[in-house]
């Protein structure tokens, strides 16, 4: 038992989201993260940042996509105790801290009305977010596949793929 | 998710030795994709105590190209990494094909390859939620017969299988057998190297709990061979196939020299279809040829209810990998 408990991960990781670094303990208390939570839990429930949806919480509708270390990745499928140190940046990051202004994706989709109940709007625009970092002047077909593990209930897509080549560098 | 442990491992010693200590109650973790599905819908007959992470474990996610032209890739290779290598790209162009085809680009930002030959089955009675008016038990979950023999096949075995007819819901696996491909494997008595048509069992792979995939070596292509791989889906993103071929083809003078066809989502394994190679080696392959060869390589298959669609398809994209 001596040696399990030795190796046992750290009792305390740091996870720096939206430029911000938080301390979390490992544990079973309201305020700490369990050693099966999820990043989306962890980012919903213990930090309180509820701009990242839950969907199918199996993979399967990217709502709950989030930006780490640059790629977009699920964190319904991410357990939090696995994130020690990584950068997060979720959809309420976006917006300039001081102006509050919004980020030009956000409001592109704004412009574009490329959502009508909104909810998987938060990862498409953390998808698209990380491919117009990455491919400032993506081509329609790199859009969609940058899309296409998006679900949208509500039949936005169309309006999706407008806003976000708006936004980029090449729509203007 | 239930509670379970969890351990970031250092080393694949440190990692086998968790294992052991857990008693075959815990699991290996690397992306998660697969896994953490499997958890939350608490589909395994014995929810594991521990998770141990071997992400953490350094020097598994390199791709190496050795002087002979062998290719190495580590297990925990993420999927966009292996699709993304300048190194397969130039010479495993089947393999960045299957890669590329898996799930969505996030999923293949967090989803190794090591991951993507071990993962569960998909079939949907298998993969019942628990918590969705209670469990759904099969003769892969150790209790009763296969659900899906009387049940909706749409997307099950069109070559029989024994007990159950889940399919190998893996992508690679396709790819890789048709690359001839080799696996090395770790345990506690030590490494292995098996073909990776040996890795598969009607039930899943030969895997131990106890034991982690380490390398995927694939031998040096056949010079101036095509590769392609197909795969059929309703969705063509994150989707699992509904039949997938991936063939390799050498041919010299207009005449096949050598050809490998693997099927994929048509049997509990990945199925090499031999006698439909014997046809093409040694003669020059058109229209016709391909058209005699896909009826062979499915010759013999049994299709269930609702599924006898299947077949059409398997043909169908054999011939398309044969002649295009
Ligand atoms: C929505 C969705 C769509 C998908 N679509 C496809 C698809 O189209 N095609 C396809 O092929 N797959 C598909 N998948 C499956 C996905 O590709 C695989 O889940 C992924 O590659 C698994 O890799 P992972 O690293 O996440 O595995 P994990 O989830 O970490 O592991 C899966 C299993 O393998 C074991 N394991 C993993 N690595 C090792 C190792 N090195 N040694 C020993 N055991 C190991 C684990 O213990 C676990 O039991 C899909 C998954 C989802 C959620
Ligand atoms: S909630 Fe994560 S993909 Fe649907
Ligand atoms: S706007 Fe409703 S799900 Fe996309």
């Amino acid at each position: 038992m001596d040696k399990k408990t030795k190796q046992e991960d750290p009792q305390e990781i740091e996870i720096i989201v939206n430029n911000i670094p938080y301390s979390l303990t490992i544990g079973i208390h309201p305020d700490q993260v369990g050693p099966s939570d999820t990043l989306a839990k962890t980012l919903r429930e213990t930090l309180g940042l509820t701009g990242t949806k839950v969907g199918c919480d199996q993979g399967s509708c990217g709502a709950c996509t989030v930006i780490m270390d640059g790629l977009p990745i699920l964190s319904c499928l991410t357990l939090t105790i696995e994130c020690d140190g990584r950068h997060i940046t979720t959809i309420e990051g976006l917006q300039e801290p001081k102006t509050g202004k919004l980020d030009p994706l956000q409001q592109s989709f704004i412009d574009h009305t490329a959502f009508q109940c909104g909810f998987c709007t938060p990862g498409m625009i953390m998808a698209s977010r990380a491919l117009l970092d990455n491919n400032p002047s993506p081509k329609t077909h790199e859009v969609k596949e940058a899309l296409s593990g998006h679900f949208c209930r509500c039949i936005s897509h169309y309006h999706v793929l407008d806003a976000v080549l708006s936004a980029s560098k090449k729509g203007g | 998710m239930k509670a379970f442990h969890h351990y970031n491992a250092r080393s694949i010693d440190q990692a086998l030795s968790l294992i052991k200590d857990h008693d075959g109650q815990a699991r290996f973790i690397a992306g998660g994709t697969d896994l953490l599905g499997v958890l939350k819908d608490d589909i395994l007959p014995r929810y594991p105590l521990a998770i141990i992470n071997i992400k953490t474990i350094p020097g598994l996610d390199e791709i190496e190209e050795k002087k002979d032209g062998t290719i190495t890739i580590g297990a925990l290779s993420k999927l966009a990494h292996v699709a993304g290598s300048p190194v397969i790209q130039k010479h495993l162009p089947a393999l960045v094909e299957a890669a590329q085809a898996v799930a969505t680009p996030e999923i293949r930002n967090m989803g190794t390859i090591g991951g993507n030959l071990c993962q569960d089955t998909r079939c949907w009675y298998y993969r019942y939620p628990h918590q969705m008016g209670g469990r759904i038990q099969c003769f892969r979950k150790g209790k009763g017969p296969c659900l899906a023999l009387k049940g909706d096949n749409r997307y099950h075995s069109i070559a029989g299988g024994k007990g159950c007819v889940a399919v190998c819901p893996s992508d690679t696996a396709i790819a890789l057998v048709a690359l001839d491909a080799r696996i090395v494997i770790i345990g506690p008595q030590g490494e292995r190297e098996i073909p990776i048509m040996d890795f598969y069992t009607n039930m899943g792979t030969i895997l131990k709990p106890d034991e982690i995939l380490k390398t995927i070596i694939i031998p040096p292509v056949l010079a101036e061979s095509k590769q392609i791989f197909l795969k059929f889906t309703l969705r063509k993103p994150i989707d699992f196939a509904v039949v997938s071929v991936a063939s390799l083809i050498k041919e010299e003078d207009g005449m096949c020299t050598d050809v490998r066809i693997a099927l994929g989502a048509v049997a509990p394994t990945p199925v090499r279809a031999y006698s439909a190679e014997d046809m093409l080696r040694g003669n020059s392959i058109d229209t016709a040829l391909a058209e005699e060869a896909a009826q062979q390589a499915v010759k013999g298959f049994k299709p269930l209810s609702m599924n006898a669609y299947k077949i059409e398809i398997t043909k169908t994209l054999i011939k398309r990998s044969l002649v295009q």
